[in-house]
């Protein structure tokens, strides 16, 4: 029997019909240029984003950074921007009960202090973040808060050898300065670098993220219900139908969050505590370095920045754990006074206003929002410039 | 470093530029080959040592062919031995160093550490073997090193623990109190017992050399980079295609001329070879593996569809790879041979084994099967030369029964179509698309014991398919529509209608989907299958 002979015309047998010559392969690349350059600013005008007074990125859409610039460019000159971790963004609480909300609060003019807080951050992710994704914030004013439970342990502060898993993967660097647990292939560190510089790829992660459960598409076909045995409850549905165009919100009965959530309680019953914390001197800390790293960028991109620096829950700590912790504290306090930083250090808040070693209650925000709103340092800030 | 990531991408930007500024020097082919060194060492950089080892041994084996007599000549031998009277002062210093070699490595052998000991009385009989080569002046003794020498790499790393397991089971079932130990005993110091990417690979193109060169089909080659290189030549290092001295060796000749069209064709091949393996195999592999590894939880529509998706899914896996590395080797001005032409469009299984693997399948007809006699010696003996040839097939692809047993049906197949072809009716009555389907059918039941785990595995997943109930095989509509998408594209390519495929819009139109589909949907990738083989 004969077989189809492949088409040969100068030596190379193709046996399909992708065979393009110089003039076909510039009009692809012309045709995916520009795709590329337009698909993203487009999109942002088809697809609706609401975001009100005391929006933040939703916990599901923590990875969407293409998303987090697209919030940061929709705040006006005027707004201060509160960027850190879940402390700022509110972990147990809701939006009405997170520290820009009582702010606002405080201020009288809703949407003033706009929460640029992501879920799963900590100081070296968020330098990438601010780095790659935070340009919109130049020349602004920005509270940065400083939480020092990224220094508590090595482990924490990412400089253990034992290969560690953590958030926010493809923000923290990838070669230098060197995360001794971040054991990635080249392969993937290399794709975390192209992503950061090719927008249309930040706009794929939005689609995935925003409409298909953070998945590909093709991983989404085959998500599981979770039932044994499983069932794909995708398989036969139309992926195009998913696109709705239109970003979630956060739920608003997110039953995790909120004072009705079981989790929205006082970290101890006794208010007393026993932690011993391994912490890290600032010396060795990889993330105390790149936070340093992060406020002279912001300086450098003419920010006007304030340093809210805890509080941390003191309460939880065992009593000869407390000189390290004021070690600590007062050594990041006085880089930033050195380097001429606007740090406000607010007292601890009452133990039962806790809920873990960082993260305020709704009660803890609004008493931390008032205090910093009556701080005569803070409205010098507020007010100047 | 696969050819789908990133570090390959940086790899490429090193290693093109200074390929081309090189081009007016001499300094080209030492950078294609310490660059193919390099890709391989990547992956680990003691499988360097087993590729040059055989480059240099078959590289040196040839070399020494050439100083023996072609016609069967008398060799005074005690002459040789007592008055080391050489015709050739090539042989005489082989004899020489050989035989004192032979005699330190196996004083090594009697008196060094006990885990050298294995390797060093392995390589001492293969030095007192080439001893006896030059002695005896003997083309056929150094081709027989050479065979022994590859053969042994790749039964040792591929099949040493089958064999041994196998055997350890015969005695206990015997009731014999022997067992064999682990071949990774026998690893010198104490190394890792891996099987090395790609060694089936390279070890047959070097042994076709030896055999070509033996048999007058091939030039010796003299030079020893160029050689090199074509043993390691990086784009078809890992998983082919396996090429042949006379088509591949000549190329290395030259600084290769470069047109724009290279980069338009190597582009071509490449994007399409990344689509497959991207945005098909990967995907279909989520299935099948969904599936195969747990085949109890399943009924026969998913035992099905899975091995189907399977069937599709090592094609697109293993022929998406060979139109990158043709693709590569194309920008750099090399043609590599073709390896698949649409083979889920054969009529016959024969004609199925010219189109699937084209590379190893001429490989077995040319070294095995026409040694064998091929179908000069009458019907029987020709089925017996095709069914050793497909069992020797089987056994290639891996150490395991159902490899064994996927030849066989391969064997049985061909033998099958083949009879049939010579029948009136078949050829004339039966539609060429029942043909095309019967073919895929066949195939698609061999690939359950070429993919199942284990036999019994395999055994069961057959039965299910017959005995289990029809239940939702939940398989991705999508999956479904990107497979009959590509079988469609094949049957038009091969139709009357191919005209419509060859319009400029059709070609921009499906690479801007490709291109697309792979930045939007595809879910990253693995390693390609046969890089196990």
């Amino acid at each position: 029997m004969a077989t189809s002979k492949p088409a040969q015309t100068s030596g190379t047998p193709f046996v399909n019909e992708v065979r393009l010559n110089a003039r076909q392969w510039t009009a692809v690349l012309t045709i995916l240029v520009a795709v590329t350059l337009l698909t993203p600013p487009l999109w942002k005008k088809a697809e609706q984003f609401e975001t009100g007074a005391d929006y933040r990125i939703p916990y599901s859409l923590s990875k969407d950074y293409w998303l987090y610039e697209r919030r940061l460019q929709q705040v006006a000159a005027t707004n201060i921007i509160v960027l850190g971790d879940s402390v700022v963004w509110g972990e147990y609480v809701r939006l009405n009960g997170t520290l820009s909300h009582f702010l606002n609060e405080q201020a009288g003019q809703p949407g003033k202090f706009m929460n640029a807080g992501v879920n799963g951050l900590f100081p070296l992710a968020l330098e990438g973040l601010v780095r790659y994704y935070g340009t919109p914030l130049n020349h602004r004013k920005v509270i940065l808060h400083c939480n020092v439970l990224w220094m508590t342990s090595p482990k924490a502060d990412l400089s253990t050898t034992k290969e560690e898993r953590f958030n926010h993967v493809d923000l923290v660097p990838q070669f230098a300065p060197r995360i001794p647990c971040y054991k990635a292939d080249l392969n993937q560190r290399l794709g975390a670098i192209v992503e950061r510089h090719f927008i249309f790829s930040q706009w794929a992660t939005h689609l995935q993220s925003t409409y298909f459960g953070q998945k590909s598409l093709v991983s989404w076909t085959l998500e599981e219900d979770g039932n044994d045995p499983p069932l794909h409850p995708n398989v036969y549905k139309n992926p195009f139908e998913q696109i709705t165009l239109n970003v979630p919100s956060e739920p608003a009965d997110d039953p995790e969050r909120g004072s009705s959530s079981p989790r929205h309680k006082p970290w101890s019953t006794t208010g007393e505590g026993s932690t011993r914390f391994e912490w890290v001197e600032l010396n060795r800390s990889l993330q105390w370095a790149a936070f340093q790293r992060l406020v002279k960028l912001l300086q450098l991109r003419g920010n006007d920045v304030l340093i809210l620096l805890g509080p941390f829950n003191e309460h939880i700590m065992a009593e000869e754990n407390h000189p390290a912790f004021r070690r600590t504290r007062d050594g990041i306090r006085a880089w930033l006074m050195k380097n001429q930083v606007t740090c406000l250090v607010p007292e601890p808040l009452p133990s039962q206003l806790y809920a873990d070693a960082s993260h305020p209650l709704t009660e803890g925000y609004q008493l931390l929002a008032n205090r910093i709103h009556t701080d005569a340092l803070f409205q010098r800030w507020m007010n100047g410039r | 470093m696969l050819f789908h990531t990133w570090p390959f991408l940086l790899f490429m930007a090193v290693v093109l530029p200074v390929f081309f500024a090189l081009r007016k020097t001499r300094l080209w082919l030492p950078w294609l080959t310490a660059s193919s060194y390099f890709f391989y060492g990547w992956w680990n950089p003691y499988y360097l040592i087993l590729v040059v080892y055989s480059t240099l041994l078959d590289f040196g084996l040839v070399a020494l062919m050439d100083h023996c007599p072609r016609e069967g000549q008398k060799v005074d031998v005690l002459a040789r031995l007592t008055r080391l009277r050489f015709g050739d002062r090539v042989l005489k210093l082989a004899f020489l160093s050989a035989a004192l070699t032979a005699a330190g490595i196996l004083v090594i052998a009697a008196t060094g550490p006990t885990t050298l000991r294995p390797t060093m009385s392995a390589l001492g009989t293969l030095v007192l073997l080439m001893a006896l080569g030059a002695l005896f002046s003997s083309r056929k003794i150094w081709l027989l090193i050479s065979l022994v020498n590859n053969l042994a790499l790749l039964l040792f790393f591929k099949y040493a623990r089958f064999v041994v397991e196998n055997l350890n089971e015969l005695f206990n079932w015997l009731h014999i109190g022997l067992k064999l130990s682990d071949p990774s005993v026998l690893m010198p110091l104490g190394s890792e017992y891996l099987l090395p990417v790609g060694i089936s690979f390279f070890t047959f193109q070097s042994l076709s050399y030896t055999i070509d060169f033996y048999f007058g089909n091939v030039e010796r080659e003299r030079n020893l980079l160029r050689f090199s290189t074509f043993v390691c030549f990086f784009p078809q290092l890992m998983a082919g295609p396996i090429e042949r001295a006379k088509h591949l060796l000549p190329q290395y000749r030259q600084f290769p001329p470069i047109r724009l069209q290279n980069f338009t064709d190597g582009a071509s091949l490449f994007l399409v070879g990344l689509f497959k393996k991207l945005a098909l195999a990967n995907y279909l592999s989520f299935y099948v593996e969904r599936v195969y590894e747990n085949p109890k939880a399943y009924g026969a529509p998913a035992l099905i569809l899975a091995t189907v998706a399977f069937g599709w899914q090592i094609f697109f896996d293993f022929s998406g790879y060979t139109d990158m590395a043709r693709g590569i080797a194309k920008v750099m001005g090399f043609e590599l041979m073709l390896n698949f032409n649409n083979p889920y469009l054969a009529t016959g299984l024969g004609e199925f084994w010219s189109r699937w693997h084209i590379s190893l399948s001429t490989w077995f007809r040319d070294y095995v099967y026409i040694p064998l006699g091929g179908n000069k010696q009458g019907t029987l003996k020709m089925y017996r030369n095709l069914f050793l040839t497909f069992f020797i097939s089987g056994i290639w692809h891996g150490a395991a029964w159902t490899f064994v047993i996927w030849g066989t049906l391969h064997a049985i197949g061909v033998m099958i179509t083949r009879e049939l072809e010579g029948s009136e009716i078949y050829r004339t009555r039966v539609p060429k698309l029942a043909k095309q389907l019967g073919v895929f059918a066949f195939v698609s039941f061999t690939w359950i014991f070429f993919r199942a785990g284990s036999l019994s595995d395999a055994l069961m997943i057959v039965n299910r398919i017959f005995t289990a109930g029809w239940s939702d095989p939940q398989i991705p509509a999508l999956m479904l529509g990107l497979v009959a998408m590509v079988w469609v594209y094949q049957f038009l390519y091969e139709s009357r209608f191919r005209s419509l495929l060859q319009t400029g819009a059709a070609r921009v139109g499906a690479a801007v989907f490709m291109v697309l589909y792979l930045c939007l949907c595809s879910s990253g990738g693995g390693a390609f299958i046969y890089f196990q083989f």
